[in-house]
Parts: structure tokens; sequence; C-alpha cells
């Protein structure tokens, strides 16, 4: 269609001229480690080995190694989703992109529902139950609560129903959330939008779910010290759909000036007074600041606490901004990660008896796409 | 290596254009022959043994027939000698684990599968040699002397892996002579682009939302899902393969080779006889000239005209995968071509054209259902959910989830499908001096445009398949 013999040519020669300099580019710039955007490690050259050569891993490598390192590479993953959107697409890398600016993650169908009851069975029956007051709750995404801010006609699987599911065949007593955070909806923003975790606001609304359901007197949020750390959170799911002009998130922190606290991370041996670290505020992840990232067992003491009673919270990175809340109830709380937590919370409950309550604390996503919950029998 | 990923585009090609264009005439040839043999170590580091093998077997058979060829009875010798071996080649590498399981599962036999994984693009180069040695016994050609022109022309990295299947007789005369021109180059890098764009930006897409349809369950797939799911892997094999031959095309042109059309706008065929003139011409040509019209065609009368469509649709069926479905695909096509030859095809030319258009649109989509799925029990299942109309929901958000989701590409690709391009073409050829001039700028600057998202596509490199490991 380019009848022009000038103009063929001048598109030709950009071409040409566009190819050889990402090329000379990508040759002469350094090699990122990491992609910030992304949240991932970016492939390295592999190294040379006759094995890898001859069954073509080392081609493919080579492959992932140029178009990770490829020039202006944030520029053109961006690209890419931006045309991605302005085509009509709603959904980008398996992530909803909803109103209001919103990112959800959909809720695929569970494929461990069995498992994770069997589990949760065999945990509970071991328990001394008279002893010990136990609950499992098991919280809702923003997928479940939001569903009015999802695309038209986007497919979606119950995510209650499954939480019901659970509940039922596990015996454990169960809190559900989720008209608490229905309720809620209306008075803030209870998850992030960049992000698969819910906000401050949220794990607030969780714990007064857990604060009615133990009959405990729930702090007001306006004795609490509320502090807004970041204005610039771009979360996983932002780095899933990599549209780079997507708005970021805020944090804000809440913090009760009556605490009293010393916060043990047993597996560095670190002790602080603080459930924040905010040193993460520089880095990318910043949810990571909640509870200092992951850690198998955490020990929390409140020498200001309501009560003399000892929590045993079994949780996900969702429990990590809902511990702030808890830890004004409770002397003590030790917090176990069970996706690194190796030798089972019910031998520690046997060595431990002044432990009184024991909530298990999951989102409903991660429940089943990662079976970390698995590591608590 | 596909063409169309990072290290070809940017590396590859432009590495062996430059040394390409730099290097006296007498030495192209081997320069073309260094980097296709570095392209097909690349994804075949073990197996290039195989080609280089196949390649010395029917330079030397072409010699000798050559020289000892003086009578036919000896000419056939060789030529079967060629056909044994290269079939031979071509079954045990491509059809034993098939053959073995068929009979396994026919008898109840134990035979233990080699389990041979299948070279790539071994069904077009043996084609390809198979055509020199014929053509040769045939007289139609002269036995090539040099042995770097006949392996460059079976290794050539633009043809070697997805065709088109070229005929030596098309390109000795231009292995040692042909025209390499500024205005080729940029004729054939403009033609690699659409091809390019056809594949990143298309059928790419296209064949994402196929497979997310063949991924669920028969609750969730309602009639209208069915279908749209068929189109699309139609868009995808379509955009796909085509996309393909203009690469090859586009690149042969660049290094100063004109290869033959592979695809004349298939999916607008009037008739099953139509759409394969239309589709993987190469292919057709070549089961025409070397099996169908060898048999007598159609001038033995017509038992045998039936059984030779019969005996060229099977092989051309079995030629595109070793799997029941592909010899069923070849079957389907080989049953509505007799019935076009027989029974409605003369009724069917005095009907509307929009008629004919959509006889045989439905024809194609529903035969590229079964390309598709090579398990014959969810072949089967997904057949019985395009024909559920009574007890299957018709239509249901889903479907409507993925039509807003993929609206737009697959309107883009119907527009495409279609011959618009060729019809701007000659429209701008008519336009005043002035006005051809911004319709080429308008293009000039979309081909820019759509070469910075394909790079960008290419670059986030979420779904690139290669669809003919099988071929």
């Amino acid at each position: 269609m380019i009848t022009n013999v000038k103009i063929k040519r001048a598109v030709v020669f950009l071409i040409c001229i566009g190819i050889l300099s990402m090329a000379v580019c990508f040759l002469i710039s350094p090699k990122k480690e990491f992609s910030e955007n992304e949240n991932r490690y970016l492939t390295k050259l592999p190294p040379l080995s006759a094995k890898a050569v001859f069954d073509g891993a080392y081609t493919d490598s080579i492959n992932d190694w140029l178009a990770d390192h490829f020039p202006q590479r944030d520029f053109f993953v961006g690209l890419k989703s931006r045309a991605e959107i302005a085509v009509g697409r709603k959904e980008i890398n398996h992530i909803y992109v909803a109103e209001d600016d919103y990112l959800i993650e959909p809720y695929a169908k569970p494929q461990n529902t069995e498992r994770i009851t069997d589990t949760l069975v065999k945990f509970y029956e071991k328990l001394d139950q008279t002893a010990l007051d136990i609950h499992l709750m098991l919280v809702p995404t923003a997928v479940t609560i939001y569903s009015d801010k999802l695309p038209t006609y986007a497919p979606m699987s119950d995510q209650m129903a499954t939480a019901s599911a659970i509940y039922d065949a596990s015996g454990i007593p169960a809190i559900d959330c989720s008209d608490w955070l229905s309720d809620g909806a209306s008075q803030g923003q209870l998850y992030y939008r960049t992000d698969h975790h819910w906000t401050t606001l949220g794990a607030y609304y969780g714990y007064l779910a857990y604060c009615d359901a133990k009959g405990l007197t729930p702090v007001s949020l306006e004795s609490l010290t509320a502090q807004t750390v970041t204005e610039d959170f771009a979360g996983t799911l932002y780095s899933k759909v990599n549209d780079y002009s997507h708005k970021k998130d805020t944090i804000t922190i809440y913090t009760n000036p009556e605490d009293d606290l010393t916060v043990t991370y047993i597996d560095t041996g670190e002790v602080t007074d603080s459930l924040y670290n905010l040193d993460y505020l520089e880095e990318k992840d910043k949810y990571s600041l909640f509870l200092n990232n992951i850690h198998p067992l955490i020990e929390i003491e409140n020498k200001a606490a309501s009560s003399q009673d000892e929590l045993m919270l079994i949780k996900d990175s969702y429990a990590n901004s809902i511990v702030p809340f808890l830890a004004h109830h409770y002397r003590k709380i030790y917090v176990f990660d069970t996706r690194y937590y190796r030798d089972g919370p019910s031998s520690f409950l046997s060595d431990h008896d002044k432990i009184t309550d024991v909530l298990l604390l999951y989102n409903m996503n991660t429940l089943d796409s990662d079976t970390g919950i698995r590591g608590i029998y | 290596m596909v063409f169309s990923c990072i290290p070809f585009l940017f590396f590859f090609l432009p590495l062996c254009l430059i040394l390409y264009y730099a290097v006296p005439f007498s030495w192209k040839n081997g320069i073309l022959l260094i980097f296709s043999l570095i392209f097909y170590a690349w994804g075949e580091p073990l197996y290039i043994l195989l080609m280089l093998f196949s390649t010395v077997l029917d330079y030397t058979n072409g010699r000798l027939m050559e020289r000892f060829g003086t009578t036919k009875c000896r000419r056939t010798f060789f030529l079967c000698c060629s056909i044994c071996i290269n079939l031979s080649i071509l079954a045990f590498f491509k059809y034993a684990d098939f053959v073995i399981a068929s009979v396994n599962g026919l008898l109840g036999t134990q035979f233990a599968q080699p389990h041979m994984h299948l070279p790539v693009g071994i069904s077009f180069y043996t084609f390809q040699t198979m055509s020199y040695i014929i053509d040769l016994y045939r007289g139609e050609v002269k036995a090539e002397h040099s042995y770097t022109a006949y392996l460059t022309y079976v290794s050539m990295f633009p043809q070697l892996v997805a065709g088109p299947i070229v005929r030596f007789a098309d390109i000795q005369e231009q292995l040692h002579h042909r025209n390499i021109t500024l205005d080729k180059m940029e004729q054939g890098l403009l033609r690699f682009m659409t091809g390019l764009f056809k594949k990143v930006l298309i059928a790419n897409q296209a064949g994402a939302l196929w497979e997310e349809i063949c991924a669920l369950g028969a609750s969730e797939t309602s009639v209208a899902t069915a279908w749209l799911g068929a189109l699309c892997f139609t868009f995808q094999l379509y955009f796909d393969f085509s996309a393909y031959s203009d690469m090859a095309i586009g690149m042969g042109r660049m290094l100063g080779f004109d290869y033959n059309e592979n695809f004349r706008y298939p999916l607008t065929a009037i008739s099953v006889t139509d759409f394969w003139r239309r589709w993987h011409i190469s292919l057709s040509t070549w089961f025409r000239d070397y099996v169908y019209i060898p048999l007598g065609g159609n001038r033995k009368g017509v038992p045998r005209h039936l059984l030779n469509i019969a005996v060229v649709w099977f092989l051309t069926g079995l030629w595109h995968g070793a799997s029941w479905n592909f010899i069923l695909w070849g079957v389907y096509y080989g049953i509505l071509l007799m019935l076009e030859k027989y029974v409605w095809g003369k009724a069917l030319a005095k009907l509307p054209r929009w008629i004919q258009h959509t006889y045989a649109f439905l024809i194609v989509v529903f035969g590229f259902v079964i390309f598709a799925i090579t398990d014959m029990g969810a072949l089967g299942n997904y057949i019985t959910l395009l024909f559920s109309f009574a007890s299957n929901t018709l239509a249901d958000t889903r479907f409507l989830w993925y039509l807003g989701n993929y609206g737009i590409v697959i309107v883009i690709a119907c527009i495409l499908a279609c011959p618009v391009y060729p019809w701007l073409c000659r429209k701008a050829a008519s336009l005043s001096r002035g006005k051809s001039c911004v319709l080429s700028a308008l293009a000039g600057l979309s081909v820019l445009l759509l070469f910075v998202l394909s790079t960008a596509y290419m670059v986030s490199d979420t779904y690139n398949p290669f669809l003919y490991f099988r071929f």
C-alpha cells in the first residue's frame, strides 16, 4: 500500500535502524538482576553445558534472557498491557481490570478443598477442645466483597460457598467475617487496588467480626493512632498487570498508644517494640512492612494487654495486618506461618499450656493456591 | 527458533543479512548455508545430522541418476531407492509410535514404542528433497552438481521449519543466479513485517482464547462459546500459518529468491474445492503433481477417480500429524470433495454467493475442530458441545465475557481474512499523486507503530507457540 518510493524507503530504514539500535543497546547495556516493576528476578545467562545444549534447554533460556534484559523492557511490557486494555481486554494475566481503578484477583475453582478439610479435621481432633477456644476464620478476597466492581460478565465462583463447606466439614467453630466486610465496604477502602491483600481498614472489619464471636469489646478506630506511611504502593497485582500508568495505593497503619509491645522474631532472634518494619517502604513489596514480612514464628508480648489470655495465631500473610488490632487483647500472641514453620503447631501447644485461644486465619485465594495450611498438621 | 521472537528478529536475522549483503555473490550461498544450519541446530542440535544425511542421500542419488541413468529401468531404481529411504526415515521418526500404538490398540499386543522425538521440519524438507528426485526422474530438472547449492536449497532457514514447500525446479536457476536489489529487500522486509504482525498480534491472541475455551469444563461451555472457540482456532491456524509463509516469502525476497504464494485468502473460499486451491497451496500442488496425477487423476473412470481422491486426502491428513484426528480431517475433506465433484458441486455453484461462502466457511471451521483436538475422546466431547442445541444453553454470560474481551481482535481478524489489503492497494494505485503520498505516509506510520507493538508483545513473551511441531 506504500506506493511512494521515498516513504517506503524511509519506513524500511527506520525499522532497520530500530532493530540494529536495540541489538546494540542490548549488547552494551548492563544487565539488571531484579525487575522492581514485575517483582521478580530476571533470567540469567545460563551456564553452557552439553546436556542443556542438546535437550534444547540452553536455547530456550537464551530466549528468556534476551527478552528479560531487552532495552526498555518496562516500556514494552507496559505498552502491551495498555494495548490490551485499549482493545477491550478486562482480564490481563489472569487479573480482572475492575472499576474504580481496582485490580482484582479472580477466585479460581478450588482444587484442594478435600485435602484442606482433612488436615483441619486431624488438627482439630488432636487439640484439647475443652481447654482451648478454637476458631477458623476464612477471609473473602476483593472478588467477593467488591463483586459489584468486577467487569460485566466476569466469570466468578463463589468463595463463601467453599468456605462454608470447609467450616462444616472441619467442625471447627467458624467466624464468618464476610458480612462485616460487606457492611464496611461503604465506609472506606477494604482492599488495596493493586495488591491481593486487604487494607488495614479491611483487617479492622475482620477484627470486629472476631471480637463479636469472642465476646470481646473492640478498640474503636478513633482511639488508635493512624499514620499514612506511603501513597506509592504498587502491589502484586500491579506487577502482574504491568500497566504502569495505574493508580497506586496508600497504606495506613494503626498503633494503639496504650500497648507496650515486645516482638520477637524467633528465626532471626531479632527483638523490637513495633509490629511494623518501615524499612520496607523503600522496597517494592511494601506490604512486607506488616510484621516484618515472612517469619515461621513470631512471639508478641503486650505488657499492657487487657487480659492474661494467650493466642496461637496460625495464618497466612492476610493476618499480618490484623495482628496490630488483636495485640491489645492478648498478653502473648504466637504467630505461625505454616508455610515455613515445619514442626507442626500441635506439639508447640503441649509445651505452652498458657495458651487459651487458637485462631486459624487464611484468605480464600491463597488457602487453595498455596497449600501452606497443610503445615498445621 | 520461531521467527517472531527476540533472538531471531533482533540478532540472527540482521547479522545474517549484513554478512549476506557484504560478501561477493559466490560466497552468498555459503553464508546462507551456515546461518541455516545454525538456525536448525538452534532447535534441533542432534537431528541436524539426520537432515544432512537426507541431503547427502538425495544429492548422491541425483548425481548417480545423471551418470548411470541411461535406461528408464536404472532411473526407476535410483528413484525407488531415494523414495524408500526418505519415506522410511519419515515413517520411523514421525509415525512409528502412532502405528505401534494403533496396532497395540487393535490387537491387544504390547509392542514397545520407540518414543522418537519428531525432528522439526522433517515433513517439509523430506517433501522438498523428494520433489527434486522425482522431477529429475521425469527429466524436468537437471541434476544439481554443487552440494553446497543443494544443501542450501533444502536447509534454507526461511522455509525450513514451516514451509512453503519449495520445489527444486522452481528455484534451481535462482540458486546460481539471482538479483539482490534494494527494491526487493524493501518489499521483502515489509512482507516479513506483515507476517510478524499477523502472528504476534492476531494469531497468538486468537490462540490464547481458543486454549482458554478448550480448557473449560463441559458445563461451562455454551454452544456459542464452543463455536467461538472453533472460530478462534481457525483464525489462529490461518493467521499463524499464513504468517509463516509471509515471513518466509519476505525473507526469501530479501535474499533475492522468489517463492510462490502459499495462501490466497482461503477463508473466503466458495467451496471446499476452492478452499484447497487457496490453503497451503505448496502442499496441495505437491500431492496433486506427485500422487494424484501419477495415479491417473480423474481420467480413469469414476471409481478410480474416487479412489485417487481417497488416497490423496488420506495422505494429506496423515502428513499433518501422526494421530487419528488428522487422518479423520483428511478423510472429511476427501469425502466432501467427492460430494462436490459428483453430487452437489453444480447445484452449489448456482446458489447466491453469500450462501457459497457461508457453506465453505462453516465446513472449514468445523474441519479445524477435528484438526485441533488430537485426543479422540476430547474431540468427540467438543463436537457434541458444538451441536448440543437442545440440551445445552445456547449462549451464557461467559460467552459475552469472551466476546467483550476479544471482540475487537476477532473483528480485525475477520476483516484481514478477507482480501481487504489487495483491494486497498488497487485503490491506492489509482489515486492522485498527492493523495497517494498521504496514504503512503499513513500506511508507513502504521507499519512502524505495529512494529513497536509487536516488539512489546515479543518482549512480554507470554504466549508464542510453534504449531507445526507435529507436521
